[in-house]
């Protein structure tokens, strides 16, 4: 049995609990998320021999990042950030938080996931800064909880990072 | 220029010959150099001094600052001060690069050494060090057992009335645990249905593990979860990083964790677990901990490498308490009816008991002679007293049958003397002793004589009736007849007459009394009494008796054992005697005297008793000579060392044949004295070592000749060996024993010691330090010799003396010694020349010539190597050595 920690963050209405609903394996309601404050979700993915179970954290993702609490994230062995990508804030707020983790507990794999891509018409992330970003040989993905696109493939490429 | 050379003195001095500059080659290279330039230049030099200062210059210019960086590190490595201020700048850097598992082996017997400096030093110091990482360990361990006790003493008062409780008791009592203990153990029923194995550091699920028919969400999810929610509480309450969230309660379900240092279990129970469990699971915790330290430590998610934790956790699933019914709290039933009904017995017995005393004491009061005073029962106890008759019935007697406890009566009765007319009878005739002929009775209370007694017994009864009158009821004894003188004597004849009958040997045919004359008639044995002689005393007048007895013979056994005896004359080896109305005859008697008995049996069998004389033994000369034979084989076979094999007797002739020890009783030696004629004995004897431990101690002190310091003796069975002895007899001793022990008979030398011949040993060494010398080619010894000889005559008669009396044997062995010039067989027998002539001058001297023996070793044994004139003259000798027997 694999399995990893791995951590969700993003700031508030970015749609991390969307996102593991529908494609993650739960068993505990969303109201964790405001009692303790964290869900934890399960996605098991394939790789070629073996397979990794992705413990997913769910951080409750507020808009006051101050109140998020690094002490979740021990232990993680990877990050995923989700930005909304109809609201721009969203991404300074990830990487602010990826920022936050990485001086606690030090650089880990992450991938950057581009959330809400159904809704163009109302996209406020500039090609030229995602492109930017994968300058810097970040996994960047644009997903719809919608439509599940693109999200099986950013945790299959989390997974292969993590399982080395 | 040579002024200018300091900088480099330094390094010069320090540096070794080969690092040292070869100025002879700088030398030849920069010519090399100059010549490339200018190719003229060779023919202006043909070569270059080698103490040229122009080198040294250049040297300088070339690598002075080399030079100086050198010498400050020199000097820094040279000074402690600096070099300890160097190295503590970046130890602590070179600590944190060093590989930690190296360091750490490094630093362990220091870090140790120091730890155990500063508890000796100042215990206190390290006691506040630890104080905060201690406190809560032990005030979690304080508050479990607290716990621990609140729940055993609830548990107990809560099952101490029921049927339960009853057997739990008795299960305390038969398994000797305490009663709490066995009421926690039935009363708290749980059962562990999860135990999550969990990693500290990223709540990630280590191994889980969950009881038949346990069902659980993914345990997964549940354990980071779990991990999670201690965060929040941690967090949300400010809790301090050591502590965790231990107990998590939801109805019947517990979840109970326990923190290691890499890993958390949490064991999920249902039920009412004991306090003890903790205990258990943090057992497990710990020993998992132990096992894979190394792995959990470095767990990253991949659980491959824990796969044997399982098993561990298993434990901790299997453990539960089966719930048992609980039911009608029989106990209270039962102590209640425990304590009724003695109670009601005892209110039963104490009524009956009651009833029962009543009925004595009324017994009491209704016999004659006892009068009841007082009488009470008070707390179960019965207590009486009164007046009581000697003669009347005893109050003690009369409480048996009555079902009354005697141990509870307490009786106080004094005598007195009832004035009732049974009472006052009963006196009369114990102190009046009336005569059979005389009947006391009680008529309308009056107390009445009837009969016929003496003058005396008469006058005695009218006193006591005057004594009575006082107050008693009347004695009449006017109805006792006087009996008369005459009858009386009738009385004596008649006492004489049956005495008669009674008698032995007479017979009485007719008695009566005419005209106050006695007359008797009747048959007598002459053997018997004479019936004029019972006269005597009897009281009876002989000149009025006139007796007619004729003679008869008795066939009483008593006569005609008599009557045999006078006309028998049995030998004194006979005695006659009667057994059971028969006449025995029993002893020993010659055939003649039998055939005589016998004959006087057959007469008598018609109609007299019996004679039997089938207990008396021929004894004849062949029977008594075949006694004697018994006899004498009898002592044989006692004989110590002489086994009898066979023996028998033919036609007067006698044959014995067997086994003796030559150093037994000579069996012909013991035929004398037994009237046996030795011509008639045919023996057949074959000699053989007996073991028994007599003959065996007559055979060591045969063979070995103990001396006198030495006692065999025989202690149960064993032969046990005392005293002291020479080493070498003591060795035989021992090889006799070993011996002896093949036979299983034990001979016993651990009381035997060595002979302390400590003030003959100086003796000896003296005899055996003397040599006597001779000259080359000589076998007699010079005249220089002489007072050697008589000194070494003197000391060995001592020595043999003194050995002597130890009861040892001393010996003496002359060796004579040649040198190694000449031949070898001229030589041999010059040594043993030399050797006898000292023998025959040390006989001359007193000295006993068997004592001294003499051997000749030739040049065999020289006293020193022959090599020079002294070796020769030294070895030319006769040595002497000592042995003991």
């Amino acid at each position: 049995m694999l399995q990893k920690k791995i951590c969700m963050l993003g700031g508030f209405g970015v749609g991390k609990t969307s996102l593991v609903r529908r494609f993650v394996q739960s068993i505990f309601s969303e109201t964790y998320l405001t009692t303790v404050g964290v869900k934890i979700d399960k996605k098991s993915v394939a790789l070629p021999g073996k397979t990794v179970d992705l413990i997913l954290w769910d951080l409750a993702g507020e808009d006051d990042i101050g109140s998020f609490r690094v002490s979740h994230v021990r232990g993680a062995t990877g990050l995923v950030l989700v930005v909304d990508g109809t609201r721009a804030a969203t991404l300074a707020a990830a990487l602010t938080l990826r920022e936050r983790v990485e001086a606690e507990f030090g650089t880990m794999p992450f991938v950057l996931l581009f959330n809400k891509s159904d809704l163009a018409d109302r996209w406020a992330i500039s090609d030229g800064d995602i492109n930017e970003l994968r300058q810097l040989g970040w996994q960047i993905y644009l997903t719809s909880a919608l439509s599940g696109e693109h999200v099986d493939d950013a945790f299959r490429q989390l997974a292969s990072m993590v399982a080395r | 220029m040579t002024s200018t050379v300091d900088p480099i003195s330094l390094p010069q001095r320090t540096a070794s010959n080969d690092t040292e500059i070869d100025r002879e080659a700088l030398a030849r290279l920069l010519i090399e150099i100059a010549r490339n330039v200018d190719p003229d230049y060779r023919a202006r030099f043909d070569g270059v001094p080698t103490a040229d200062p122009r080198m040294e210059t250049l040297r300088q210019l070339l690598v002075s600052r080399e030079i100086s960086e050198l010498s400050r590190v020199t000097h820094l490595l040279d000074e402690p001060e600096q070099l300890a201020a160097a190295v503590g700048d970046v130890l602590s850097s070179a600590a944190a690069r060093a590989p930690h598992v190296q360091l750490g082996e490094a630093l362990a017997p220091a870090v140790e050494r120091a730890v155990q400096r500063s508890i000796q030093k100042s215990p206190r110091t390290l006691t506040d060090i630890l104080y905060p990482v201690f406190l809560p360990a032990i005030r979690k361990s304080i508050g479990e057992k607290i716990d621990q006790t609140f729940q055993s003493l609830n548990e107990t008062l809560r099952h101490i009335f029921t049927w339960h409780g009853l057997k739990w008791r008795f299960e305390s009592w038969r398994t000797g645990a305490s009663f709490s203990e066995v009421v926690l153990k039935h009363s708290l029923v749980y059962r562990v249905e999860h135990v999550f194995l969990i990693s500290r550091n990223s709540g990630l699920l280590i191994a889980h593990v969950a009881a038949d028919n346990a069902t659980s969400e993914d345990p997964q999810l549940i354990s980071s979860m779990l991990s999670a929610i201690q965060d929040f509480v941690k967090d949300s309450f400010n809790e301090k990083e050591q502590s965790s969230l231990d107990t998590i309660r939801f109805g019947d379900l517990r979840l109970w964790s326990e923190v290691g240092q890499f890993a958390t279990l949490v064991s999920v129970i249902r039920g009412n677990p004991p306090e003890e469990l903790h205990e258990i699971v943090r057992d497990v915790l710990l020993r998992i901990h132990e096992e894979c330290s190394q792995a959990l430590g470095e767990f990253d998610g991949d659980s491959s490498q824990l796969a044997g934790v399982e098993a561990q956790l298993q434990t901790c699933v299997e453990l539960k308490q089966e719930e048992s019914n609980q039911g009608f709290p029989w106990l209270v039933v039962v102590a209640v009816l425990l304590l009724l009904i003695p109670a009601g017995g005892w209110f039963l017995l104490s009524w009956q008991s009651g009833q029962r005393w009543q009925a004595y004491v009324s017994q009491l009061e209704i016999q004659p002679g006892i009068i009841v005073a007082e009488q009470k029962v008070r707390y179960g106890q019965f207590y009486i007293s009164g007046l009581r008759d000697p003669l009347g019935a005893d109050p003690q007697s009369l409480l048996s049958g009555t079902q009354v406890d005697p141990a509870r009566v307490h009786s106080q009765w004094k005598f007195y003397q009832s004035l009732e007319p049974e009472f006052v009878l009963k006196r009369l005739t114990a102190s009046l002793a009336p005569p059979d002929t005389v009947r006391l009775s009680i008529v309308k209370d009056r107390i009445v004589a009837e009969g016929e007694a003496s003058a005396a017994w008469i006058s005695q009864a009218h006193a006591a009736a005057q004594q009575l009158s006082a107050g008693g009821p009347v004695f009449d004894i006017s109805g006792v007849r006087d009996v008369s003188l005459e009858e009386r004597e009738a009385e004596r004849w008649q006492a004489y007459v049956s005495r008669l009958e009674t008698q032995p040997g007479i017979i009485v045919a007719e008695q009566n009394i005419r005209d106050g004359q006695f007359y008797i008639a009747g048959l007598r044995d002459p053997l018997g009494t004479d019936p004029q002689s019972l006269l005597s005393g009897t009281q009876v007048d002989p000149a009025r008796v006139h007796s007619q007895w004729r003679f008869y013979q008795s066939l009483e056994p008593e006569f005609v054992l008599k009557r045999l005896a006078a006309s028998l004359y049995p030998p004194d080896t006979v005695r006659l005697s009667i057994v059971k109305d028969r006449i025995v005859a029993e002893g020993e008697a010659p055939d003649t005297w039998i055939d005589q008995a016998r004959a006087a049996a057959r007469q008598l069998s018609a109609g007299g008793p019996e004679f039997d004389i089938s207990k008396v033994r021929d004894v004849s000369p062949e029977a008594r000579a075949a006694e004697h034979w018994q006899y004498y084989v009898s002592r044989l076979e006692a004989q110590p060392g002489i086994i009898v094999a066979q023996q028998t007797e033919r036609g007067g002739h006698f044959y014995i044949s067997g086994l003796r020890d030559p150093l037994a009783a000579d069996p012909q030696a013991l035929l004398h004295g037994t009237q046996i004629d030795p011509a008639r004995v045919h023996s057949q004897w074959q000699f053989y070592q007996s073991l028994d431990p007599k003959f065996v101690v007559k055979r060591l002190e045969a063979s070995l000749t103990p001396p006198k310091s030495v006692l065999l003796s025989i202690i149960q069975g064993r032969i046990v060996v005392v005293g002291e002895a020479p080493a070498n007899w003591i060795n035989r001793a021992r090889a006799a024993a070993d011996q002896l022990s093949a036979d299983g008979v034990v001979l016993d030398i651990s009381q035997l010691h060595e002979l302390n011949l400590a003030e003959l040993n100086d003796l000896r060494a003296a005899i055996q330090a003397t040599d006597i010398f001779f000259y080359s080619g000589k076998v007699v010894p010079g005249p220089e010799q002489t007072p050697v000889l008589d000194r070494l005559a003197d000391q060995i008669k001592e020595f043999a003396e003194s050995a002597h009396k130890s009861g040892v044997t001393a010996r003496f062995m002359l060796t004579g010694h040649s040198d190694a010039t000449g031949r070898e067989t001229a030589n041999a027998s010059i040594s043993a020349a030399r050797a006898e002539t000292v023998r025959a001058l040390l006989n001359k001297r007193g000295v006993a010539p068997e004592l001294l023996l003499v051997r000749g070793a030739g040049t065999f044994e020289p006293l020193v190597p022959e090599n020079s004139q002294t070796g020769s003259s030294t070895n030319r000798r006769v040595s002497i050595t000592v042995n003991l027997d």
